[in-house]
């Protein structure tokens, strides 16, 4: 167990420049679906969680975990009514929800552009 | 919250690269406009059709340089089956796009539903109106077809302006265009314009939209995520 005791030298880095962060609540395929889904609604509008689940083609479980998770960091507001008595959970993708989804999405392309020289360097 | 074990048990959180990330997006965006929106090709074609065959049926009741006539109940039974099956499609298509979704693009998407049957209702009241006042029968088929063509023509410009949609408001100008030529060309060339320019144009518009690759269809700029 004297490796542990080695270790001070730094380890060789495999990649030459840290890679952009990306947003771990939507990094990953179900909640990017999601939210790519809610963000092509118009800032306000709202979705009914059985037309979500359609459009997405998840289950009804399997949407609601996600769902809770982007609720949880604000990305999404559910919102809870009665129409014709029978109860409706509306879905949409709040402005911090949105704004995150467009980082993200900078963040990708950063990632997919190889870097360039400065102009007039 | 053990929320590791719940991405585990979902078999598709396996990571993505960046590429694959923006191809996901791009896939669910296209996805999530087709299934939201509807086809405009579906608003185009029936209307479309029933322009031109309807009123194109009207024209051949006509004595004209066309060696075809049809007898004037049959030109009215294809007219009004047509434009019946036009408005049905019309009102079934625009009712189902907005299931499930609230807030204002609904608001202003019924809004604009209903200003066709204002306007179609209104237009109505204006010519029988002006029609009581004894005027030639010419002048009263020629009121008909050029004052409909006009509000056609309004409405689209509306919906482009609505929409941000220049290729709707292109469609209006035309019909604007074709309604005003309709009047000049007298009776019976009157029904031909509206045939085959109103109609005419109409079923190139849908085309366009039929024929559109699915991830271009209904991209609106509706909001800021651009991939």
């Amino acid at each position: 167990m004297s490796a542990i005791g080695s270790m001070s030298k730094p380890l060789p880095q495999p990649l030459p420049e840290p890679l952009p962060e990306l947003d771990p609540v939507i990094h990953a395929q179900a909640r990017l679906r999601v939210t790519v889904a809610l963000a092509t609604l118009a800032t306000g509008d709202q979705i009914t969680f059985p037309r979500l689940q359609q459009l997405l083609e998840m289950s009804a479980g399997n949407l609601s975990t996600h769902l809770r998770k982007l609720e949880d960091v604000d990305y999404v507001q559910l919102t809870k009514t009665h129409r014709r008595r029978i109860p409706v959970t509306y879905v949409s993708l709040t402005l911090t929800g949105r704004r995150a989804l467009e980082d993200y999405i900078a963040a990708l392309r950063r990632l997919l552009t190889p870097p360039t020289d400065q102009p007039g360097g | 919250m053990s929320g590791r074990d719940t991405d585990a048990s979902v078999d598709e959180d396996h990571p993505l690269s960046a590429g694959e990330s923006l191809a996901l997006i791009e896939r669910q965006q296209a996805a999530a406009q087709r299934r939201l929106g509807v086809n405009p090709a579906l608003f185009y074609g029936p209307w479309g059709v029933a322009y031109l065959l309807g009123f194109g049926s009207i024209f051949l009741t006509y004595p004209t340089a066309v060696p075809v006539r049809l007898p004037g109940q049959v030109a009215v039974v294809i007219t009004g089956v047509l434009f019946a099956v036009a408005t049905v499609i019309f009102v079934v298509t625009g009712t189902r796009v907005g299931r499930g979704l609230r807030g204002p693009s609904r608001g202003a998407g019924a809004m604009y539903g209903w200003s066709w049957t204002l306007g179609f209702c209104a237009l109505a009241a204006v010519n029988i109106g002006v029609t009581r006042l004894g005027l030639p029968d010419d002048a009263v088929t020629l009121l008909w077809s050029g004052s409909s063509l006009l509000l056609v023509g309004v409405l689209y410009l509306a919906a482009g302006a609505l929409f941000q949609d220049w290729f709707q408001y292109g469609l209006g100008m035309w019909m604007l265009v074709s309604g005003a030529c309709s009047v000049f060309a007298d009776v019976p060339g009157n029904f031909a314009v509206v045939s085959l320019a109103g109609g005419g144009g109409l079923l190139l518009a849908a085309a366009y939209f039929a024929l559109r690759p699915p991830c271009r269809r209904l991209r609106h700029e509706r909001d800021r995520v651009h991939v």
